[in-house]
């Protein structure tokens, strides 16, 4: 994981309009969804400075918005994960797209 | 070390990877060390946890495959033999089919026949995950209804005031760990991504050392049964 460029996170949310994601979205202590399958209309960034918010409009009439996002990579299937970590690693939130289901 | 005739046999039913040597890592390097067999369940891979290294080097998607090759060298650390995972995803064993976790460990304990099975107290236990697998597990071994005795495992050195958990020192065997210490240290270790955040574990070996209790606490599964000695689980 590295830290957000936000034009290349940009690009790489990009990649995922128009199409079937499967999404995984937590917020580390309190909830997470994994796989949930949307159409994603708009993927769209904002922020500086170290910590963004990130939001997917879907199907048409949704909303999932993140805030807290610090890092990211695109691993070696595809997926964009995205992810907000505090000063000593520990992780707050994370949203994964791939265009295939995450394992169970 | 005192040895056996027939060799004496632990099974530990936990939920996490970590619990095993952070709560009584100190008691699996003893009996390891007297040659008792080992066979540690892990409910789940520890998948969902919060600690990702320390600067963070994990991400939600690696972090299973991470959390159990800790778990396997911490098992090496502290000379548990057999590693088992039942693949439950983390934060969601209370929400496993409990007729079907409560078979599946039933009939391990059938087939292993162990002295000494260990688990989390239902109540407890402390996070939902622990006390769901010590709920699942206390049924099993009721059902199994074999030789051997169960305890829960306990933190820190709250035991050494059962009272106030509704206990008695009766209730609790309190085991001497002092000379398998550095064994525990080693364990910590193992969990790096979990271990990072903590500074005292990666301190030069003496002062880490001196962080570890020289005891480990247990409390009696089956409150009935004669205790011959309080220092020890067989």
């Amino acid at each position: 994981m590295i830290k957000i460029n936000k034009p290349e996170v940009e690009a790489e949310l990009r990649r995922f309009v128009g199409a079937e994601v499967y999404l995984h979205s937590e917020a580390t202590s309190f909830v997470f969804v994994r796989n949930f399958k949307v159409l994603v209309n708009e993927a769209l960034i904002a922020g500086e400075g170290g910590s963004y918010r990130v939001a997917l409009r879907f199907d048409g009439h949704g909303w999932l918005r993140m805030e807290a996002l610090t890092h990211y990579e695109v691993d070696g299937q595809g997926r964009l994960l995205l992810a907000g970590y505090d000063d000593r690693g520990r992780m707050h939130v994370a949203l994964h797209a791939g265009k295939e289901p995450f394992p169970e | 070390m005192k040895t056996s005739d027939s060799k004496r046999k632990l099974l530990a039913v936990f939920a996490h990877p970590d619990d095993e040597s952070f709560i009584c890592g100190g008691m699996f390097a003893k009996y390891a060390s007297e040659g008792v067999d080992i066979t540690l369940v892990s409910a789940t891979r520890g998948e969902m946890g919060r600690r990702m290294g320390n600067p963070p080097y994990l991400n939600r998607e690696t972090m299973a495959a991470a959390r159990e090759q800790e778990l396997r060298d911490a098992c090496e650390c502290l000379g548990i033999g057999k590693l088992i995972f039942f693949d439950i995803r983390d934060k969601t064993v209370e929400f496993a089919d409990e007729e079907a976790l409560t078979g599946r460990i039933e009939n391990l304990i059938r087939e292993l026949e162990p002295d000494v099975v260990l688990t989390f107290h239902e109540k407890l236990g402390g996070h939902p995950d622990h006390c769901a697998i010590g709920k699942a597990t206390t049924a099993a071994f009721r059902r199994s209804a074999g030789k051997g005795a169960l305890y829960f495992i306990t933190f820190g050195d709250a035991m050494e005031h059962p009272e106030r958990y509704g206990y008695t020192h009766k209730d609790v065997i309190k085991v001497d760990v002092r000379d398998h210490l550095a064994a525990k240290l080693a364990s910590f270790r193992a969990h790096r991504c979990q271990t990072e955040i903590d500074e005292w574990v990666w301190l030069p070996d003496r002062e880490a050392l001196a962080h570890l209790g020289n005891h480990e606490y247990f409390l009696k599964g089956n409150r009935d049964a004669p205790q011959r000695v309080y220092h020890d689980l067989f």
